[in-house]
């Protein structure tokens, strides 16, 4: 009788557990429901480093500083540059940037936010002392000279093209200098933003609150809490129920399970991020023209795109859609030619050497990887891949230890000279220059791009540059990023940057 | 018993010595430079030279390491090269989760495995003797992240009984209870099903032993010649394991941690580790050496209150 009763209750607990594991996905929680209090949790996978924009350079620590920080200019939603916390700017000549600044903007520590607080925070970023991860920004300005309470003017050696775009870039974000003085901005920051920093709870998580005194409407949501969910099936789980309501950097395996959560919209915008192929120019085969013409014609990149699941664009080019400079009707980039690519494999002896593929381990990274040497042992080119954990990956590729390497780049300020100048310029191999590239010709175009103040006339530069690189062939993009984001239906008003970025200052909940 | 203590801090201090010399040298040696992953991929070679020299990476690596130690003896464990956290300070905030979490899961361990070993013991060669064996090997062989993300899917996403993850609520509130249930049953079932193996075998030892016989013989009751005879004379090599794996869980357990949200030791050291943030690395890992070591003095103490046979002068 007992043994019976045990089997029984143990059958039915297996196929209870079984239906319930079964209909998980489609099941939604009512954890929206009900009157929307406005406060929003948002799930990430990593901690914020730190919240001075100034000392860090992760994605996550600039996600929580765009809400308490603000830039002089950002890009609006056409991804023209616009004035910010400036008013207008102008340029007496081509090395003198006058830029006026708004009133009546005070920091969150009641500090006013004029012309000395810009110099302050542009003088801290440039300082070596300082050794800011991205003083390079701001390294082409010589100087930063208060004119008068709302001006300030700054000053380069050479003639600096992508200015406006660097100030916009987070990093180049105005901080409180009485707060920097007295306090440290990475746990403790002061910015003028429509947000504010209210406490660190749990050891990671961040919360924010609504800055009552911005310079703006106020801003709708009241508290903001930033949290880290380091496995991101957890977070989904964790969105599902309501506990958090926006994760975003949404991975193309996860959209099938997230796309059947009834509670849950997802958002994506067409990005800045590229991800290619980068040759290294200093070894053989790779320094052969016709070898980089077999590898982009042997891969199909269009055909690579279903595998994203929604996440991702092709487009000829190494300036992607999104970015300053790309141009839609250039198609100078090869195409996919598997008969072509096996006839230069054969021609030329590619057959007989194995390229070695270095790709971070991330599961983005290693998929291409993948994808890629199967396609290039179709053309008859044999590939190893090796993955590398992420820490190891940085200084590797950066000494030019492999023949081909899967790289991205997210260009946060969305011109094309902050793609090209870092990744393709020879004056940063050993750095961001992974290909390894030295061309006098590419060289020019892209001192050009970036010393030329007209933007109609950089954008022209860009174009052609781009139509260099796709027929020269350094990197071979194999597609430009989507911004992506996953969140709770009651919440509204919620649009992404092409970047990936966002604000929640126009966010509520209902 | 004092002797035992005064010894086992001396050789404390220098096992400490010694593993942060390998912590500090391994860290440094291996491939992946601080300065390089705080630049990220879009600093220059100018920005990542400038954190080198900002974190003194570039003074010799012996010079580094005695600065170390000196900061260490002056009970300074440094501050971290990512986050400029003071290490004592993160790990301070982190610790009490990494402990709750230990203390249930051990608590789910020792209920269920000296229950089920002892029961098994008792019923040698029955049913529920082998499907609390199949079970155990079950328990052994489940990966933690599988049995994890499993619970959460039934109990937290489906039934919502349990949150998703997340440690935020103290302990002895139920919410703090609930929080702690599901990572603890993950956490706790590994080590239950090593403690139950154990349980079972040191009984069925001890069961068969002349002294129970005689007790039985002596008309003392059943009951009592469990508790009193064997499960006291068995319980030498389980607190063993109890010991072991509670020394384990307080290393912090990365996976459940992750899965759960949790913000742990494991998940300190992990992220840490990932972004060569030496100070950071060194510091959980000399805490967990240290508490890995005076666990395992527990143990002997405890040895000799269960056993008075078992003497250390």
């Amino acid at each position: 009788m007992g043994k019976k009763w045990f089997a029984s209750l143990l059958t039915v607990l297996f196929v209870l557990s079984l239906a319930l594991v079964g209909c998980s996905s489609n099941s939604s929680s009512g954890g929206s429901a009900g009157k929307a209090e406005q406060e929003l949790t948002y799930a990430t996978t990593s901690k914020v480093v730190g919240l001075s924009p100034i000392l860090t350079n992760d994605s996550v620590s600039s996600t929580v500083i765009e809400q308490i920080y603000e830039t002089l200019f950002v890009r609006d939603n056409k991804g023209e540059i616009v004035p910010h916390l400036a008013e207008s700017y102008e340029n007496p000549d081509e090395n003198t940037w006058v830029i006026k600044l708004k009133k009546d903007i005070k920091f969150h520590d009641g500090t006013p936010f004029n012309a000395e607080s810009v110099k302050y925070t542009f003088d801290k970023l440039k300082d070596p002392k300082t050794a800011a991860p991205r003083a390079s920004l701001l390294a082409p300005v010589s100087s930063i000279e208060v004119q008068d309470e709302h001006t300030v003017v700054l000053k380069t050696e050479k003639p600096y093209g992508p200015m406006l775009a660097a100030l916009t870039h987070s990093n180049a974000a105005i901080v409180s200098p009485t707060a920097d003085q007295k306090q440290d901005l990475m746990k403790d920051p002061v910015g003028t933003g429509p947000f504010t920093f209210s406490e660190k709870v749990n050891g990671d998580d961040i919360v924010l609150v609504k800055n009552k005194d911005y310079w703006q409407k106020p801003a709708k949501l009241e508290k903001l809490t930033f949290t880290v969910v380091p496995e991101v099936s957890t977070a989904i789980s964790m969105l599902q129920t309501g506990k958090v309501q926006l994760i975003d950097g949404l991975a193309p395996e996860l959209m099938p399970r997230l796309e059947k959560i009834k509670n849950v919209e997802i958002q994506k915008k067409e990005g800045t991020p590229v991800y290619y192929l980068a040759f290294n120019m200093e070894k053989e085969p790779m320094n052969d023209l016709k070898f980089r013409q077999a590898v982009s014609q042997a891969i199909n990149r269009e055909g690579y795109l279903k595998k994203l699941n929604g996440l991702g664009v092709y487009s000829n080019s190494f300036i992607g859609p999104e970015v300053f400079g790309h141009n839609e009707s250039s198609d100078k980039g090869p195409k996919f030619n598997q008969a072509e690519a096996k006839k230069l494999v054969k021609d030329n002896g590619f057959d007989k050497k194995v390229i070695k593929i270095l790709a971070a381990n991330t599961s983005q990274y290693m998929n291409m990887a993948e994808v890629i040497q199967s396609q290039l042992k179709e053309a008859g080119i044999n590939a190893t891949i090796e993955t590398i954990e992420w820490g190891t990956y940085l200084d590797v590729s950066k000494k030019g230890d492999f023949d081909i390497t899967i790289a991205g780049w997210s260009n946060v300020t969305g011109d094309g000279s902050e793609l090209l100048f870092p990744r393709l310029h020879s004056a940063n191999i050993d750095a961001t220059n992974l290909s390894r590239y030295k061309d006098a010709e590419l060289d020019k175009l892209i001192d050009q791009s970036r010393s030329v103040v007209d933007q109609e006339q950089r954008k022209e530069i860009l174009t052609k540059a781009d139509e260099y690189v796709m027929t020269q062939l350094p990197v071979l993009p194999i597609y430009h990023g989507i911004a992506s984001a996953a969140y709770d239906k009651s919440v509204k008003g919620f649009e992404m940057e092409p970047t990936g970025q966002w604000s929640l200052y126009g966010v509520y909940r209902e | 018993m004092a002797g035992l203590i005064v010894r086992r801090v001396f050789q404390l201090v220098l096992l400490l010595i010694g593993i942060s010399f390998i912590v500090f040298m391994s860290m440094h040696i291996a491939p992946g430079d601080p300065a390089s992953i705080i630049g990220g991929p879009t600093a220059t070679q100018e920005d990542v030279e400038a954190i080198r020299e900002n974190l003194g990476l570039n003074e010799p690596l012996l010079a580094q390491y005695f600065d170390y130690l000196k900061g260490i003896f002056a009970g300074d464990l440094g501050f971290s090269y990512q986050t400029k956290q003071a290490v004592s300070e993160a790990i301070i905030d982190r610790f009490p989760n990494t402990l709750n979490l230990a203390i249930a899961s051990i608590i789910v361990a020792i209920v269920i495995g000296v229950t089920a070993g002892i029961v098994s013991a008792l019923k040698h060669n029955t049913w529920f003797d082998g499907l609390s064996t199949i079970i155990a090997l079950g328990g052994i062989s489940i990966p933690n992240f599988w049995l994890g993300a499993i619970l959460i899917l039934i109990f937290a996403v489906n039934l919502q009984w349990f949150p998703v993850g997340g440690l935020t609520e103290p302990f002895w509130t139920v919410e703090g209870m609930k929080q702690l249930a599901l990572p603890a049953i993950t956490l706790g079932t590994g080590s239950a099903a090593m403690i139950a193996r154990m349980s079972r075998s040191a009984m069925l030892e001890v069961i068969r032993a002349d002294y129970v016989r005689t007790a039985r013989a002596k008309g003392v009751r059943e009951k009592s010649v469990i508790m009193m005879h064997c499960l006291r004379n068995a319980m030498i090599p389980v607190i063993t394991v109890i010991g072991l794996n509670f020394g384990f869980l307080l290393g912090g357990t990365i996976i459940t941690e992750s899965v759960f949200a949790i913000n742990g030791v494991g998940r300190l050291m992990i992220e840490s580790i990932a972004a060569r943030d030496f100070p950071m690395v060194q510091g959980s890992v000399l805490l967990v050496a240290t508490l890995f070591v005076l666990v395992n003095l527990i143990v002997d103490i405890v040895y000799a209150f269960i056993d008075p046979r078992i003497s250390y002068e």
